[in-house]
């Protein structure tokens, strides 16, 4: 729940962003490091008991270890490859080992395995960090700053995934316009509770019946209608969840990279990608996409790394092979759309196949989710009613 | 003209600092108004219903 609970604002977000803004510069890193503490403890033992809240070391251990981060330095390389092995054992231990065993026969299967919050997104901060500390891209800072990065709790949990050369000057310099940063975020926040509330929680009336039993009994013609649902529920649900995030660090005065820019409007789906969960893309760009080789390798290369980049992006959402198909889907889309751009050349400007243009976006994006959202049995099962009958 | 309802309805939302040339003014100040009210008013109608938002769990 998190973002939309009442001890969330009560107790963390309020007291601490106003209390950032009235503590002396020194000591602004550690409010968000006690109360992101604070607020890691609290809904980590809420959702994952004794063992989530110790997850809290995690952040501990990372941040000793990063101070040996020095540029060309083989602990960056040890501190991303223990942070992959962290997210591996957590997120995918289950599911890769039950690759080689039939189904409920899988003698490593860790059976009280659980999910650290927010791992999928913290990951991703530690392991940035390590990168660009070895490329000599960014800066060390303090113990406390680096700490008040990892447990900056808006963006713990969910994201936007943040750069620290972004974060860093932010947290240095003195919150300035307290009444336009306060008046701005609570507005962010209530637009995304209004997204949460309003219109993704009212789509599961619909959303909810996309499982085995319902989608056998239904009529086909409806099936492409909670698909649709399903696509609008998750634009609402997520940007809500980062207008909240984005809103609620802009109380503290720290301004955090946006997430959309109405990517349903887009006219081809590599715009859409720059415009859907902009930070995740950034990341995968800067740290899958170009370590690969990016455009810079043959016509072959370029193509099978779009196709990786977005099967490891498909992965990271989820340890299922529906979430694998989802990031093939997008994959494919986006070299099929980057050889269609070097057949075809520029793209018209003609009114007609622009918005067409959109729509068949739009319909490709959207035709993607049930293997987003069911296993992929059931996402089958959804295409075979729908194109079968 | 999408441009400008975009670029409204962005700083009616929070995500935009600079207020479009329709909203600058007195108009502007009630129509951030306007927003508050209705945004809580939906809250209120719509919260008892609240599931998990769904990227927590990635």
């Amino acid at each position: 729940m998190i973002f939309n609970t009442f001890i969330y604002y009560f107790l963390f977000l309020l007291p601490s962003a106003a209390l950032y803004r009235l503590v002396p510069g020194r000591l602004r890193p550690w409010i968000i490091v006690g109360f992101g503490s604070g607020f890691f403890l609290y809904f980590a033992y809420g959702m994952a008991g004794f063992w989530g809240a110790l997850c809290l070391f995690i952040f501990l251990w990372e941040s000793l270890v990063s101070r040996l981060y020095r540029p060309s330095s083989r602990w960056c390389m040890l501190g991303i490859a223990q942070s992959v092995l962290l997210l591996g054992v957590f997120k995918y231990w289950n599911f890769f080992t039950g690759l080689f065993f039939a189904q409920g026969v899988n003698p490593a299967r860790w059976q009280g395995a659980f999910l650290p919050l927010g791992i999928s997104f913290f990951t991703f901060e530690f392991y940035h960090y390590a990168w660009d500390r070895r490329a000599g891209k960014t800066e060390a800072g303090t113990l406390g700053e680096y700490l008040a990065f990892i447990l900056f709790f808006p963006t713990m949990v969910a994201g936007p995934i943040k750069r620290y050369q972004d974060f860093l000057p932010k947290l240095r310099a003195k919150p300035i316009g307290w009444n336009q940063d306060w008046e701005r975020g609570m507005t962010r926040i209530l637009t995304g509770l209004v997204k949460k509330f309003a219109v993704a929680d009212l789509l599961t009336a619909w959303t909810n019946h996309l499982n085995a039993h319902d989608i056998l009994l239904a009529d086909r013609r409806i099936l492409p209608l909670w698909a649709l649902a399903y696509g609008i529920k998750i634009y609402a649900d997520f940007s809500g969840y980062s207008d909240i995030a984005i809103g609620s660090a802009r109380l503290f005065g720290i301004r955090v990279p946006e997430n959309f820019d109405w990517p349903y409007g887009r006219r081809n789906i590599q715009r859409f990608w720059q415009c859907w969960h902009i930070s995740l893309t950034r990341w995968l760009t800067d740290y899958v996409y170009i370590p690969l080789g990016g455009s810079r390798v043959s016509a072959p290369r370029i193509y099978a790394n779009i196709v990786a980049v977005m099967l490891v992006s498909g992965l990271w959402h989820g340890a299922g092979l529906n979430f694998i198909v989802w990031g093939l889907w997008h994959g494919l889309l986006l070299a099929g759309h980057r050889l269609w751009r070097q057949l075809r050349g520029a793209p018209s400007t003609h009114p007609v196949p622009v918005f067409l243009s959109r729509i068949l976006t739009f319909v490709l994006v959207n035709a993607a989710w049930p293997f987003f959202c069911m296993d992929l049995h059931t996402a089958i099962l959804f295409y075979r009613r729908l194109l079968a009958g | 003209m999408l441009t400008t309802f975009r670029a409204t309805l962005d700083y009616l939302g929070g995500s935009r600092d600079d207020a479009p040339q329709l909203l600058a003014g007195p108009l502007g100040a009630a129509a951030r108004c306007a927003v508050w009210l209705l945004a809580i008013a939906l809250i209120y109608a719509f919260c008892g219903q609240s599931s998990k938002f769904i990227y927590i769990d990635f």
